[in-house]
């Protein structure tokens, strides 16, 4: 569906797709910052105005990300009923956890 | 063929001419534009220093109503602020109350107010300040001395409190930019409002006005107000070389066509050479490095400027804090520390990370770190003052977020009680072995009003040090448990004294260099 790839920033890719039971699942893959948020934010935006029950975000290819990217993350969780964060690498794993936020993102334990 | 050598030179001066004017032209566009660059980041400067004064008056109100009108907490709460010398924004400082400002002032710390001399005037302009729900500025006030006054009214719940501030100009109205400051060679007036008009005129460089030379300016608000800043440029902004090109070419061209003109031939080559050189010299990379080092070292003054002067010396124990910029560091970051004196042997140890870079950031920090003096003044333990800033940030309005790690020190009975949103745990370390304190963190500041917080107490033996920090210090692109177990190493590998602790654990530890800013504070029981 919608990606925001290479020829905005290369550092950089987001793809929207949907699962068998209709969640949206968002996959972010590169380095995530204060410098690209706001692409990533008005590319899933559309999503959210869907009003989906449950949102899926696929973090596994991210080598990256800094607490704003955190902060968007919790921002996404609040306007839906379930939000999961998968995948995660283990240092954004641990933040999560450090910060209490891995109920909220329904982390693995 | 006479006409030759004539036409050779005709040609040589004409294409010399139009290279040397090319040339000038570029100058002058690139110094216009790295003025606006210099005047858009004293602006910036300007917008992040604002909510100083802003917080300070604001806490002050708000802090008069939650205590309704306690004169000697107001009184101490403003009273770092209040005075002449680095940190001190007013000379004067008054509170008043909202319903009769014809009684005059309730308390006043530092000079008495100029305001007080025409009470109805003070009515009428505390009543606008009040509606606008912003800082009021009523404007220069006139003879003896020159003062900017300011009000930010509360209409609150116990009938309303105005806390008032007077800030000294010089007489003159002049103050030149210091050799060594970031915008030195520059000339600056700034006035009060948008307009350039001289009664408006707050502060200069310049004796006369209007700046001479090629100006650029900026409107930034101020309260329901506004400031604008007109700055020229004294010297070559982009350096003398760029400034002497357009002379260089003409004369060097000059003496090339007129030698050419004896040799014809030679000529298309030694023109390639004048428009090579040009070209070469204009467009030089040292001038973006040049401008990403000034940037950075701005951003630097702005973070500095933000954070406290000085930590409260307090007998018993000793702090010690540091501050770097990350390698993004072109914009400042929201990292903060703070040092608080509760009085009666406590102080509260503040360690903050708002998200996100720039003016956002560090607005936002600023506001938290006003808010947590201004509930820590009315007597507000850390787990109420950390639900009351959910009120202030909120990740879905302005997509911000701030980790908070707050510790009460009672220095006598050597217990430090701690309380976390969502931040990293402190270090405490004695007699050479180092551990981190288990903490239940609470939610990061933002993500929802009304969060419950618990804190946990912990006691140490004499001597022991303890450290708070940010996570630029141990988050680097590895494991986080190991720059946590690298921190503690390196904290418990010798015994020196804590400002040097501090400094040589934020060299090693931020090596790398780490994208994100750093902060650490240490305080350590002298007996």
């Amino acid at each position: 569906m919608d990606q925001l790839d290479a020829a905005t920033d290369p550092l950089l890719t987001v793809d929207i797709a949907t699962d068998g039971a209709g969640t949206p699942i968002v996959t972010i893959a590169g380095e995530l910052d204060i410098g690209n948020i706001d692409a990533v934010d008005t590319a899933v935006a559309p999503v959210l105005l869907t009003r989906p029950a449950r949102l899926i975000v696929d973090v596994g290819g991210l080598r990256f990300a800094d607490s704003s990217a955190i902060a968007l993350w919790v921002r996404w969780a609040a306007s839906v009923d379930e939000f999961e964060l998968r995948n995660p690498q283990p240092l954004l794993r641990k933040v999560i956890k450090m910060m209490g936020l891995a109920e909220k993102m329904e982390l693995d334990p | 063929m006479l006409w030759v050598p004539a036409v050779v030179l005709l040609l040589g001066v004409l294409v010399t001419g139009t290279l040397a004017w090319v040339s000038h032209d570029q100058y002058r566009r690139n110094e216009q534009r790295l003025l606006g660059l210099r005047v858009r980041d004293a602006g910036a400067l300007l917008t992040a220093a604002l909510p100083d004064i802003q917080s300070e008056l604001a806490s002050a109100a708000e802090l008069a109503d939650a205590t309704n009108g306690n004169v000697r907490k107001f009184t101490r709460f403003v009273a770092p602020y209040v005075g002449t010398g680095p940190g001190k924004q007013f000379v004067s400082v008054s509170l008043w109350r909202l319903a009769d400002p014809e009684r005059g002032p309730v308390a006043v710390t530092g000079a008495e107010p100029k305001l007080g001399s025409a009470i109805s005037e003070a009515s009428a302009f505390f009543a606008r300040a009040a509606a606008s729900a912003k800082l009021g500025v009523i404007g220069l006030l006139r003879p003896p001395g020159l003062r900017l006054g300011y009000a930010f009214a509360t209409p609150g719940v116990t009938g309303g409190f105005v806390a008032y501030g007077e800030s000294q100009l010089p007489a003159d109205r002049r103050s030149a930019i210091g050799g060594t400051s970031a915008f030195a060679g520059l000339d600056y007036a700034l006035y009060l409002g948008s307009d350039q008009r001289f009664r408006d005129l707050l502060i200069t460089s310049q004796v006369r006005l209007p700046l001479p030379g090629p100006t650029d300016s900026v409107t930034v608000p101020f309260g329901n107000s506004a400031l604008t800043l007109v700055m020229s440029s004294r010297v070559s902004l982009a350096g003398s070389l760029p400034q002497r090109l357009p002379w260089i070419i003409g004369i060097v061209g000059t003496l090339l066509a007129v030698g050419a003109s004896a040799g014809a031939r030679r000529l298309t080559e030694r023109r390639r050479f004048a428009e090579d050189l040009a070209s070469r010299l204009e467009v030089s990379s040292s001038e973006n490095r040049r401008l990403y080092a000034e940037q950075r070292s701005i951003a630097q003054t702005l973070q500095h400027a933000l954070l406290p002067d000085a930590l409260p010396q307090v007998p018993g124990v000793q702090t010690s804090a540091q501050y770097r910029a990350g390698a993004r560091g072109v914009e400042i970051g929201g990292d903060w520390y703070d040092v608080i004196d509760l009085g009666d042997g406590g102080l509260l140890l503040v360690v903050g990370d708002v998200s996100g870079r720039g003016l956002p950031a560090a607005t936002t920090m600023a506001t938290l770190r006003y808010a947590i003096h201004a509930y820590a003044a009315q007597g507000d333990p850390p787990t109420r003052i950390l639900t009351k800033l959910s009120d202030l940030v909120s990740v879905a309005d302005n997509h911000q977020l701030a980790t908070v790690l707050c510790a009460v020190v009672d220095i006598e009975r050597r217990t430090i009680s701690i309380t976390s949103a969502g931040h990293l745990p402190p270090l405490v370390i004695s007699g050479g072995v180092g551990e981190y304190v288990e903490l239940k963190a609470g939610l990061p500041v933002g993500v929802e009003t009304g969060t419950s917080y618990t804190s946990t107490t912990i006691s140490v033996p004499p001597g022991a040090t303890f450290l708070a920090f940010t996570d630029g210090l141990v988050e680097h692109r590895d494991d986080l448990e190991q720059g946590l177990s690298r921190l503690r190493d390196a904290a418990t590998c010798d015994d020196t004294g804590l400002p040097e602790l501090v400094s040589r654990l934020m060299e090693e530890l931020s090596y790398d260099p780490s994208p994100d800013d750093s902060v650490i504070l240490g305080l350590r029981w002298t007996s």
